[in-house]
């Protein structure tokens, strides 16, 4: 329909104009580096009267060596634990106190802590921040209360969670030798046999200033900011880190599979290829771009394609969902996922995504549909700038990744470049059996009786 | 060794609690408009708008045997409408809405269905996005063969929801807890299966009409452009129609023998899901402001709440444990949970229960109340500090019936919470005797 791709373009260039309007994102933004190696970036948003302060470790799971997975995420649990001058759980009453918002988390390619507070209270948690990055002090009692913690979060996140056991399994099988195919939080034997040294050990290899960097967004000004920064982050002490080994994932020759046997109503079928990701210093390369394109169009809004065919045409699966994140320190999965519809098996769901992926590597995409998801794109740049928050976490995950916040504004220049053709040719090239691993979850009645007890 | 934890602390105290410094945007009431009233806030930094419609249409409304009726009947809105240029499909809506760079959403909780836009503020844009809501507002096909097809879908999910714990346990819990009151009655199987063409029609003639809605707005619009978004948004909205019968009372939790109270579902999961809880206030009770303080100190406060303390910092026994109110406009619930692997579970509840009822009897200490308001005021800020957030506040204001200068008197609504009132407000809505439980696990001994 014509008019209806005259009209995108159209809004199209409206919205390229409004997000022009809406200024470049480096105008607000600083970067320091203190002489003991932290980076510092701060944004300035003065639309509230509050900040978001982040610190984020480039230390995730992919980190860790067999035997002690899971370390980084019970690192991160001890940093609530004490250091030389606050006592455990004081961290929390503190930030507490000046109605902050607090919490952390890991993930493979880093671990990450953050408060939200009014702007007046910045220097307060920052200096508690920076007094856990030298100076953890936690007893082998805590530890001990406190992986029995982490083990409850395994059983609750993944023990008793279908889609969880099945991402598990899907991942240690498309990989043979990157750490990517271990879980954050780790094997639950793992756990079992974790000590207290174990995570000392993790806290002084990888938790120092030239390993960190420190993000903080919202009503602030950055020199000032920078004044605080330098004050009591300033005096932790750079030490060498370890040496990171590549591990680099060898080429896949073929299909490969799993099944995961789990109690649910409804099998789920995942297929997952191996695609590359962005490199840093390679901002160019337009595949990771074009990749990120086609999940859009397989899955971006209600319409997509994926969604259009197998849940309301075809109605061969209940669910259907697309992943593929171009920007990470590990190497990157295409994947579908979807969850069957009453009566249909996974062969059928199966043979759908083949034939939809099939339509779309032979007669390619329309320039309207791609279009649309640029639309989309331009329009989230500024409905990201609602939250303060959600910059800080844009900032510190493009960073730990190898690149530099600088970058967001060019990949995002970059991705409007992509035409259909080079969406058509990465699903050519990289959505094939080679590289595809297919993880089936085969769903078990519970055993227990259906009945209650008073 | 703790001199670092006791300047500190002072020095926060010192500074005193955060006092309004900086002026809160006010709330603009807009024109009515078919009986439905309109709110606005101006925010100009963001060229966006976020608007919300609220309709007096959810769950508690579901006819008996055929719960999940509400959220169908606002869930389906997007897939068919009659536009005022002649039918659209849901593919053609799909389409518009994701053209427009706009997002609209439909969800459905107990008390209301809500219909939500997020578009640029572009004239031109907004306006288009706000015609397709009114659309679906105003004018859902509900086509059988796509009833029948989301029907198959919801179906589906809830067959796998049974298999899930969490889910399980929740739907027991709030048919404990609702007792006669209709969100007792969660959709099953059955009850949606009932469901069919003329029901959603019925009941989307019935209860969306101007007199049971409202409309609030935030972003970079002026109050005249605000009054027609309300006026586009509501224009083939009925006033009002037939009276609908009155819900029945909440009636309050009973006391009871524990046997009465405690339900057990077996179930093989590695972990035991545990719920307890009671009926307690609506929002606009003038005793939400000390039971919000006191639920601080409870089960609210993140990590350095009472139960966090006892369940989990000192025993290791759950990752996750909390209490809170859920207060609605008529009535409102108490609950709070855990989940722990199933040996410990008995011991698990044995600490939270005991935690809480020490909690009713004893309050909390001077420097918990302290600790929980520093927390509430200092934070206050982080609770409106963006369009998102405030359309929350705005909602939720409206909904309620608050006066429109809450957002202003909150944090001295919470500086003026004494020990005496929250003790009391506890001991008048919560009692050890009345709350239901449900274990769902293996419970051990």
């Amino acid at each position: 329909m014509l008019s209806n791709l005259l009209r995108i373009s159209f809004l199209f260039l409206l919205l390229a104009q409004l997000s022009w309007a809406a200024g470049p994102e480096s105008a607000d933004t600083s970067e320091y580096q203190l002489s003991n190696g932290l980076k510092l970036i701060v944004r300035e948003d003065h639309r509230a009267p509050t900040v978001a302060h982040m610190v984020w470790y480039r230390a995730g799971s992919m980190d860790e060596v067999n035997g002690k997975t899971g370390v980084a995420h019970v690192l991160e649990h001890m940093m609530f634990k004490g250091t030389h001058k606050v006592k455990a759980g004081e961290f929390s009453r503190l930030v507490a106190a000046v109605g902050g918002r607090e919490n952390a988390f890991t993930s493979r390619d880093y671990t990450a802590y953050f408060q939200q507070v009014e702007k007046s209270k910045l220097e307060d948690v920052i200096r508690l921040e920076a007094d856990r990055m030298s100076n953890l002090n936690f007893d082998d009692a805590e530890f001990l209360k406190e992986i029995q913690v982490v083990m409850e979060e395994r059983r609750l996140r993944t023990e008793d969670n279908p889609r969880s056991l099945l991402n598990e399994s899907l991942m240690a099988t498309a990989y043979m030798s990157s750490p990517y195919r271990h879980p954050i939080i780790g094997w639950m034997n793992d756990l079992q046999n974790m000590k207290a040294s174990d995570a000392r050990d993790w806290y002084r290899s990888w938790y120092a200033p030239n390993n960190a960097t420190v993000v903080i967004t919202g009503d602030v000004d950055a020199k000032k900011v920078l004044g605080l920064v330098e004050k009591y982050y300033g005096v932790a002490s750079a030490h060498e880190l370890p040496v990171r080994k590549p591990q680099i994932e060898p080429p896949q020759k073929g299909v490969k599979q799993v099944q995961v046997k789990a109690p649910a109503d409804t099998a789920q079928l995942t297929m997952a290829w191996k695609v590359p990701r962005l490199e840093p210093g390679k901002l160019d390369d337009p595949e990771p771009y074009a990749l990120e394109l086609l999940t859009a169009v397989l899955d971006g809004y209600d319409n997509a394609r994926l969604n259009r065919v197998l849940v309301k045409q075809e109605k061969v699966v209940n669910d259907v969902g697309v992943g593929y994140d171009m920007v990470s320190r590990g190497p990157e999965l295409f994947l579908i996922g979807t969850t069957m519809a009453k009566g249909k098996t996974v062969t059928q769901a199966q043979a759908s995504i083949r034939k939809a992926l099939e339509e779309l590597k032979k007669n390619g995409i329309l320039e309207s549909e791609l279009k649309r998801i640029k639309v989309r794109i331009l329009s989230d740049q500024i409905y990201k700038r609602d939250s303060i928050f959600g910059q800080a976490m844009e900032i510190g995950s493009t960073e730990m990744a190898g690149f530099s916040w600088k970058d967001i504004d060019y990949m995002l220049q970059k991705m409007q470049t992509i035409t259909p053709e080079q969406v058509q040719a990465v699903a050519k090239k990289y959505l094939v059996d080679e590289g595809l691993t297919i993880a089936v979850l085969d769903p078990q009645a519970r055993t227990s009786p259906a009945k209650e007890l008073k | 060794m703790s001199t670092f934890f006791k300047t500190t602390f002072a020095c926060l105290f010192s500074i005193g609690l955060f006092s309004n410094a900086y002026a809160i945007l006010p709330i603009e009431q807009l024109d009515s408009y078919k009986g439905a009233k309109a709110y606005l806030v101006q925010t100009k930094a963001l060229p966006m708008v976020d608007i919300e419609v609220s309709i007096d249409a959810g769950d508690r409304y579901d006819p008996v045997g055929k719960s999940g009726l509400a959220d169908m009947t606002a869930g389906l809105m997007n897939y068919g409408v009659k536009g005022n240029k002649g039918p659209l499909t849901e593919a053609q809506i799909a389409d518009e809405i994701a053209d427009l760079g706009a997002n609209i959403s439909l969800s459905v909780g107990g008390e209301r269905a809500i219909l939500r836009i997020r578009s640029l503020s572009r004239q031109d844009l907004r306006d288009r996005a706000v015609q397709l809501a009114a659309a679906m507002l105003s004018a859902p096909t509900y086509y059988p063969k796509i009833v029948e097809r989301e029907k198959q879908r919801t179906i589906t999910s809830l067959l796998e929801a049974e298999t899930k714990p969490e889910f399980v346990l929740e739907r027991r819990f709030k048919k404990s807890v609702y007792g006669n009151y209709p969100l007792a009655n969660s959709p099953t199987v059955k009850s949606v299966a009932a469901v069919n063409t003329g029901d959603l029609k019925q009941f989307h003639q019935q209860f969306y009409r101007g007199d049971r809605m409202i409309v609030s707005i935030v972003g970079d619009v002026n109050r005249a452009q605000a009054n027609e978004i309300v006026q586009a948004l509501l224009k083939q909205i009925p006033q009002s129609g037939q009276p609908i019968a009155k819900l029945p009372e909440l009636v309050r939790s009973p006391i009871e023998p524990l046997a009465q109270r405690e339900i057990q579902i077996p179930f093989d999961s590695q972990q035991a899901h545990i719920a307890m809880g009671m009926t307690a206030v609506a929002r606009s009770n003038p005793d939400y402001f000390p039971l919000l303080v006191g639920n601080y100190v409870l089960g609210g406060g993140g990590f350095v709440s009472r139960l966090m303390s006892e369940v989990r910092e000192k025993r290791g026994l759950a990752y996750s444990v909390s209490s809170y109110f859920i207060p609605g406009k008529e009535n409102g619930i108490f609950q709070a949970g855990l989940q722990t692997k199933n040996d410990q579970a008995s011991l698990a509840l044995e600490v939270m229960s005991s935690t809480i009822a020490q909690f009713i009897a004893d309050g909390p200490t001077p420097s918990e109340l302290a600790a929980a308001k520093a927390n509430l005021v200092n934070g206050y800020p982080l609770r409106i500090d963006n369009n998102r957030k405030l359309l929350d506040n705005i909602s939720s204001i409206a909904w309620n019936d608050l006066p429109l200068d809450t957002m202003e008197v909150w944090t001295k609504q919470v500086e003026a919470v004494t020990l005496e009132q929250v003790k009391a407000a506890f001991q008048k809505y919560l009692a050890m005797d009345r709350m239901k439980i449900v274990v769902l696990g293996a419970k051990n001994q």
